[in-house]
């Protein structure tokens, strides 16, 4: 782990610590509610809402977009996107509490860091796409698709990290 | 009896109030863990971190049994809550791209969050990708419609696919998340250090 | 590897073992005995025949009415519109969606009504609602509707007015016994009614 000046920086919790955490509270939201969480649904809201705003009459009648374009319903009003909106909040508190909020690039040493935006980018983009795809992304499908058993959550969670370890070896340029 | 809004007992106005508050434990757990670091997400596949199998797979293990005790108790039913539908194709395929997009951008849309919230320039590209993606999917949507849709098989459980009994593959995976952990903290110790 | 996890696996590997021990499970909540013993006294789960009568003529779309006989019994007469549930065969999982609703009223018939009783007290217990129990069976409901016995002189005006609507009933039921065929349209297993234990998932989930 890495340690700077201050040395309370960079220490996490425990992971498993974390994961017991984060496991009661998957079982309390879908208690609570019945469903599990998601991340990239917020974001998917944003795209409907700025085309709609945009081009509202493109979007009423595009086969993707018409399904959330509602009359008098705005696609914002979307239990995701709410809990993105937490997401944020949350990860900034527990951030700034350690002191780990500064604006800055992580990166590789052996890569510049214009290396690390483009392929942030590019990674970005192919999670955009697959995550439709797929119907979540790793803690909507994979996570909480799986504490309820589905067959998609662990097709979805077998998929990611498998084809990650198939082609890390590829990449190993960027990280390690 | 939950689950709790489903049944009324709590009402629905509350609920992107409760969203708010569990996305809010969501990412400060997350951050907490360190998930907003993107080498250490990556340390995964080469052995030098293996914080995402740590805590994924523990909380999908205790979830699963905390959910299954609830179940068994009365205090919920199990059989109420969603499922993510299976769409066999789409979902391979998808999952296969965002398994190459985890290895390029060390992010995932949750923890890309986290970093976007500290001030990770990489995480608010990533984010910005997303955008560009989820945007780049809805307008070549009406070509690929088709195979989108293609192979619904209903939102169906491992139980109703496998017929397996959910509380022997609850153990189960328990006693795989324990060799997982035994594994990875093996491997851990043989690979060479990597200061990130 | 440290003690303490070695520990804390231990401790998680307990309480994944202990769904796999777990007691076959109480089925469905029941609901407690002092309010089944109220139900059981207060009696207003009977059904005159008079009153079935006057639903089934007027086509009440609110009945759901279950012959839990056999089927043999069933098949020689039954009331037009009835299901033939036989007791043996109604907690099936099959019936559920059309027992457990609060949409319909759910009447049980038998014979006497000893068996629609004993149906009746069955899905009380579960928690199904608006169930209701034809008073004194088939064998009232022909003593009564199809073959009404005319009142004396020195009864009311209001057992008169009763008699002309029992014979009224009986015409449109049929006369007597046999040669009901015609009016019975026994939907057997009418299926469109599947409400089925409410899956309603809620309507979103991933992201």
């Amino acid at each position: 782990m890495e340690f700077k000046n201050d040395s309370f920086r960079h220490v996490y919790w425990n992971p498993y610590f974390g994961g017991l955490l984060l496991g009661l509270l998957i079982a309390a939201t879908f208690y609570v509610t019945g469903r599990g969480v998601g991340a990239t649904g917020g974001t998917k809201a944003t795209v409907v809402t700025a085309v709609n705003t945009l081009a509202p009459e493109y979007a009423g009648n595009q086969d993707f977009y018409s399904k959330y374009v509602d009359e008098d319903k705005n696609p914002m009003e979307n239990w995701l996107v709410f809990e993105t909106l937490g997401i944020i909040i949350g990860a900034f508190l527990s951030g700034s509490i350690k002191g780990r909020v500064s604006l800055r690039v992580q990166h590789s040493p052996k890569i510049t860091s214009r290396t690390r935006l483009i392929f942030a980018l590019a990674g970005g983009l192919l999670f955009g796409v697959g995550s439709q795809f797929a119907r979540g992304c790793t803690s909507g499908a994979a996570l909480s698709g799986s504490t309820v058993l589905s067959l998609a959550g662990f097709i979805t969670m077998i998929g990611i990290f498998g084809t990650a370890y198939l082609f890390a070896y590829l990449f190993r340029k960027l990280w390690i | 009896m939950g689950p709790l809004t489903f049944n009324d007992i709590i009402s629905t106005e509350w609920n992107y109030v409760i969203a708010l508050l569990i996305g809010l434990a969501f990412g400060y757990i997350l951050e907490a863990s360190g998930f907003s670091s993107s080498r250490k997400l990556v340390g995964v596949f080469y052995g030098y971190d293996f914080v995402v199998i740590r805590v994924f797979i523990t909380s999908v293990s205790v979830a699963m049994i905390t959910l299954l005790y609830l179940d068994y108790l009365g205090f919920l039913d199990f059989s109420m809550l969603y499922v993510l539908p299976t769409y066999l194709p789409a979902q391979i395929l998808g999952s296969v791209i965002m398994g190459l997009g985890f290895l390029m951008g060390g992010f995932c849309p949750g923890t890309s969050l986290t970093a976007l919230a500290i001030g990770k320039i990489d995480g608010i590209i990533f984010t910005v990708g997303i955008w560009l993606g989820i945007f780049g999917f809805s307008e070549a949507y009406p070509y690929i419609e088709d195979f989108n849709n293609s192979g619904y098989m209903g939102n169906v459980t491992l139980m109703d696919y496998f017929g397996v009994n959910p509380y022997t593959f609850a153990f189960g995976f328990a006693v795989f998340a324990i060799v997982a952990f035994t594994v990875s903290s093996y491997v851990r110790r043989n690979v060479k250090e990597i200061q990130y | 590897m440290q003690k303490r996890y070695i520990f804390l696996a231990v401790l998680f590997l307990i309480m994944a073992s202990g769904l796999l021990f777990l007691p076959d499970m109480k089925q469905k909540t029941q609901i407690p005995a002092t309010s089944f013993l109220n139900d059981i006294h207060s009696n207003n789960r009977y059904l005159s025949s008079d009153e079935l009568a006057k639903r089934i003529i007027e086509d009440d779309p609110m009945l759901f009415i279950v012959d839990v006989r056999t089927e043999a019994e069933y098949d020689i007469y039954s009331l037009p519109g009835a299901i033939n549930i036989p007791l043996e065969n109604l907690l099936l999982e099959d019936w559920a969606g059309y027992l457990d609703q609060d949409i319909q009223d759910v009447i049980f018939y038998s014979d006497d009504d000893v068996s629609s009783e004993q149906a009746w007290a069955l899905c009380k217990q579960l928690g199904y609602k608006n169930l209701y129990v034809l008073d004194g069976g088939l064998n009232h409901w022909f003593n009564t509707i199809m073959l009404p016995k005319k009142p004396g002189e020195l009864n009311s005006s209001a057992a008169y007015d009763l008699y002309s609507f029992r014979t009224g009933a009986s015409i449109y039921f049929g006369s007597g016994s046999t040669a009901v065929k015609s009016a019975t349209e026994k939907p057997k297993a009418k299926k469109t009614l599947t409400v089925k234990k409410k899956t309603k998932r809620v309507a979103e989930g991933g992201c």
